[in-house]
């Protein structure tokens, strides 16, 4: 058994821990956590940004800049409350409880790690929702000043809930020194923390901008002229945009290396997401500047919604990228995208990844026969999070076509295969048992299908596994660590042993 | 477990079973409020539309459960988070079992949350009377489904022996004889808050029933105070048959951890809360008012009980999991920092929200 000889925090980690794992049949669980994600991510950006219009909207009418602020202000908060309170809050849950369904041992480590923040996280959401009630209930009642700090609150602790989520969140991919010294501070003030604060931030007032620019027009009451002089302030938020670019590449550049490859042309599908979130983005950014904000140029409510859809576009965009560059993992160096702890690997080439699982396979009978139940158990320990069987991203279309030898040597060899595949961390056996049932399946599930159980064929997935290694396949991620760890960077093979 | 809930463990384990009991009793202050209100306003509107028109908790049920639900949603993140410190393989594992069954309760919430505020507009004050009844009838509904689905879960973490078999099959339901019992025993236990919480906000709102009641104000011959007390007592004599019911499905671990030293005295607690509680309601439907000096005896009974409830359902937990592997982790959990930070923000927001009440107030006096 050869080790890749890194290492990383992780090495008191339980290699794998077993779960009863959730079948979405042909829906890949990406998508789902994906899709709600995105939903939620532009909603909390909505009120995130919204607060903080309000709130400057209401100091401008208190200094006489805006007249009409006060009554558009209620109204737009009419909105925030109804969608954002709701919609807004409720998926935050859902994000939660869908990361189990996707990943328990993902949301166990966030949590674990970091559950003072999450608390604290909470307290600012509290205040979020009672001084929001209170200002959505009492509001249109209250003068100008008290409105205005109640608005100031509000927008604050928005604000502060974002600022404690961002650090979670962008911890997972560029983990900084946390993983030597396990500090929770350290984890938290990672180096992608600040360059994607001030991203989220902007996106939040420009979506939050885009948002008022649709509700001016559809809140009854108010003339052209009105709505000009509301646009026209409401819209310049959307100049911090300009920041963007730069912003953008700060966070390219802190990113790893390999995770940098994979949005700029490494990966396809990651560099066409980037590409639409950096397009849908520059499109918004120039109709603003150019359009609204030079020439002073009406937004009707059809203009406004294509705006805002494009902002959704750049936002799904951008979370589709942010969620794919952590790959092969799901917490950098430290936790791969099955939740296999990456120290572990070696253990489980020794134990084997399913020896553990208390949890039959459903159907066991509609198997040809036990190796190939076998299969099933691996690919649900391995794979399920990522692929499914035969539905999207499935593992028979990707490999069903590969001779057997093939299939083999590129699933020994996995993160070599594609870089952005964690190795494989099961015995022999188990291995032969997958390329078995992908075969089986792609032969159409046959009634009878011989077993494989030949020794040289075990002896040399063995010799396969052993040759690449139980490290990540991409070369900057392996000499980062290296590096990092005071190892020479000569002689270190991609994902092979040094 | 020779010892009172939570103590009797090391300190961070008392510390996050603690900080769990809180949460969730102040979570419970909401979840009830918008369970039992549910209901009543489902309830009050079968009773036809004239009826319904005039009773004043149901004006303020209809104002208020969206925000009251907001608040539920929110104070249910904490109890939520310190789950999966204490307990966050069984709770995670109940999720996975009931996957798609148990993930129906968030489309359900949030049609219900806007089943709230339909029933707060105009539009549907226009409609004819069985289109409110038929909203705030699925509002009820959708909620006790919500109801059902924590019971299933909570018991299923429980049952570790009913795991593997019941991922086998496929199945989305828990069967187990404890989730009916155990669902009304919640279920029950939610109009006894209702009820004292309606008292004083009433008093904000102008439905004062430390003074005798006016004429207008009764329906079905009962004044709104013992329009409460008839909820509260209801209440209160369907949480004492559930939890009968439900701890004839106890077995005997279950039963020494409920009796024991360590959830028997909490026990203690909630029946005499109960006591006091019921005793102050029928005292207050004898005088047809609920005196300052009741209504405070009843707030203490009432608080009593979540307390007892909670803490005694907590000791029952406590038998089913592995002491040794829970004091490990919470160490573990317990060594990372974050805990002042937590502590100084938790305070300054309550000053925070303490402030925006008294500021609203003074500006709406102004």
């Amino acid at each position: 058994m050869v080790s890749d000889g890194l290492s990383v925090a992780c090495d008191s980690m339980t290699p794998l821990e077993h779960y009863p794992v959730v079948d979405l049949g042909p829906i890949m669980k990406g998508l789902a956590i994906g899709g709600l994600g995105i939903v939620h991510v532009f909603l909390a950006q909505f009120a995130i940004g919204g607060g903080l219009l309000l709130c400057s909207l209401q100091w401008l009418h208190m200094r006489g800049g805006c007249p009409l602020a006060r009554r558009f202000i209620d109204g737009y908060f009419k909105v925030l409350v109804l969608v954002s309170f709701v919609l807004g809050a409720v998926t935050g849950v859902a994000m939660w409880f869908t990361s189990i369904q996707v990943s328990p041992r993902t949301i166990g480590v966030m949590v674990l790690e970091f559950h003072w923040v999450w608390a604290t996280e909470w307290t600012f959401f509290c205040l979020e929702v009672v001084s929001g009630y209170l200002f959505y209930r009492y509001g249109p009642r209250l003068p100008d000043a008290t409105r205005l700090r109640l608005l100031g609150l509000y927008a604050f602790a928005s604000w502060m809930s974002l600022f404690w989520i961002n650090g979670i969140l962008s911890w997972q991919l560029t983990p900084g020194g946390w993983l030597e010294s396990r500090d929770v501070w350290t984890g938290f003030f990672n180096p992608g923390f600040l360059p994607s604060l001030l991203f989220r931030t902007i996106s939040a007032a420009a979506i939050a901008a885009l948002a008022a620019c649709v509700l001016i027009n559809a809140v009854p009451g108010f003339s052209r002229e009105d709505r000009v002089s509301l646009v026209a302030v409401c819209a310049r938020p959307l100049v911090f945009m300009l920041a963007m670019p730069f912003l953008g590449a700060w966070y390219l550049g802190v990113m790893p290396a390999d995770s940098r490859g994979w949005a700029t042309g490494g990966n396809v599908p990651m560099t066409l997401f980037l590409s639409m979130a950096v397009g849908s983005s520059t499109l918004i950014g120039l109709y603003a500047i150019v359009a609204i904000l030079r020439q002073r140029l009406f937004v009707n409510g059809a203009t406004a919604s294509l705006l805002l859809a494009l902002a959704f576009v750049a936002t799904a965009g951008g979370e589709f990228v942010r969620e794919g560059v952590r790959k092969p993992f799901t917490v950098r160096q430290y936790l791969y995208s099955n939740s296999i702890a990456r120290d572990g690997v070696a253990v489980l080439r020794a134990r084997g990844s399913t020896t553990d699982d208390p949890y039959p396979v459903r159907d066991a009978a509609s198997y040809a026969n036990e190796q190939l139940v076998l299969g099933a158990r691996v690919f649900r320990a391995q794979c399920s999070v990522c692929h499914t069987l035969e539905g999207v991203n499935a593992v028979v279309e990707l490999a069903g076509g590969w001779t057997i030898e093939q299939r083999r040597i590129n699933i020994a060899q996995l993160q070599r295969t594609k870089p952005f595949m964690p190795p494989f961390a099961g015995t022999p056996e188990e291995l032969e048992a997958l390329v078995q049932l992908i075969g089986w399946i792609a032969a159409g599930r046959p009634t009878s299908w011989d077993l494989s159980h030949d020794g040289h064929v075990l002896d040399e997935i063995r010799r396969r596994m052993d040759e690449a290694g139980t490290g990540p396949g991409n070369p900057a991620a392996t000499l980062a660590v290296h590096r990092r760890d005071g190892l020479q960077d000569a002689g270190v093979r991609p994902g092979g042993p040094p | 477990m020779n010892a009172i809930f939570p103590t009797g463990f090391t300190a961070p384990t008392a510390l996050y079973l603690s900080l769990f009991a809180v949460t969730l009793v102040v979570h419970a202050v909401f979840m009830h409020y918008v369970l039992a209100g549910s209901t009543y306003l489902a309830f009050g509107r079968l009773m036809g539309p004239r009826r319904c028109a005039v009773c004043g908790w149901q004006s303020i049920l209809v104002d208020w459960l969206p925000f009251a639900t907001g608040l539920a949603i929110t104070a249910g993140v904490a109890p939520l988070l310190f789950v999966q410190i204490l307990h966050g393989r069984e709770f995670s594992t109940a999720n996975l079992l009931l996957s798609h069954r148990w993930m129906a309760i968030l489309p359900v919430l949030i049609v219900c949350f806007y089943l709230l505020y339909l029933q707060k507009s105009s539009w549907l004050a226009r409609r004819r009377w069985v289109w409110r009844t038929v909203v705030a009838s699925l509002a009820c509904s959708g909620f006790i489904f919500i109801a059902w689905s924590w019971t299933e879960n909570h018991l299923l973490m429980l049952d570790r022996d009913a795991w593997a078999p019941l991922y086998e099959s496929g199945a989305l339901r828990y069967a187990s004889p404890g989730v009916l019992p155990r669902l009304a025993l919640w279920f029950f236990s939610a109009f006894p808050t209702l009820a004292i919480e309606l008292v004083w906000q009433g008093r904000l709102l102008g439905l004062d029933v430390t003074r005798p009641p006016a004429a207008a104000e009764v329906v079905l011959g009962l004044s709104p105070v013992r329009r409460l007390a008839l909820a509260a007592l209801s209440g209160a004599a369907g949480m004492t048959a559930a939890g009968g019911l439900y701890g004839q499905t106890l077995t005997a671990v279950d039963r020494e951890a409920l009796f024991g030293p360590l959830g028997g005295p909490w026990l203690t607690v909630a029946i005499t809360g109960l006591v006091v509680q019921s005793g102050a309601w029928v005292a207050a439907a004898f005088c047809n008012r609920m005196p300052h000096g009741l209504g405070v005896v009843t707030t203490v009974g009432w608080l009593a009980t979540l307390c007892g409830l909670v803490a005694a359902r907590e000791s029952i937990r406590l038998v089913h999991v592995d002491i040794a592997t829970l004091a490990e982790r919470h160490a573990t959990a317990a060594s990372i920092s974050g805990f002042p930070v937590f502590l100084t923000c938790a305070a300054l927001t309550v000053i925070a929200i303490v402030w925006c009440v008294v500021a609203v107030r003074a500006g709406l006096a102004r």
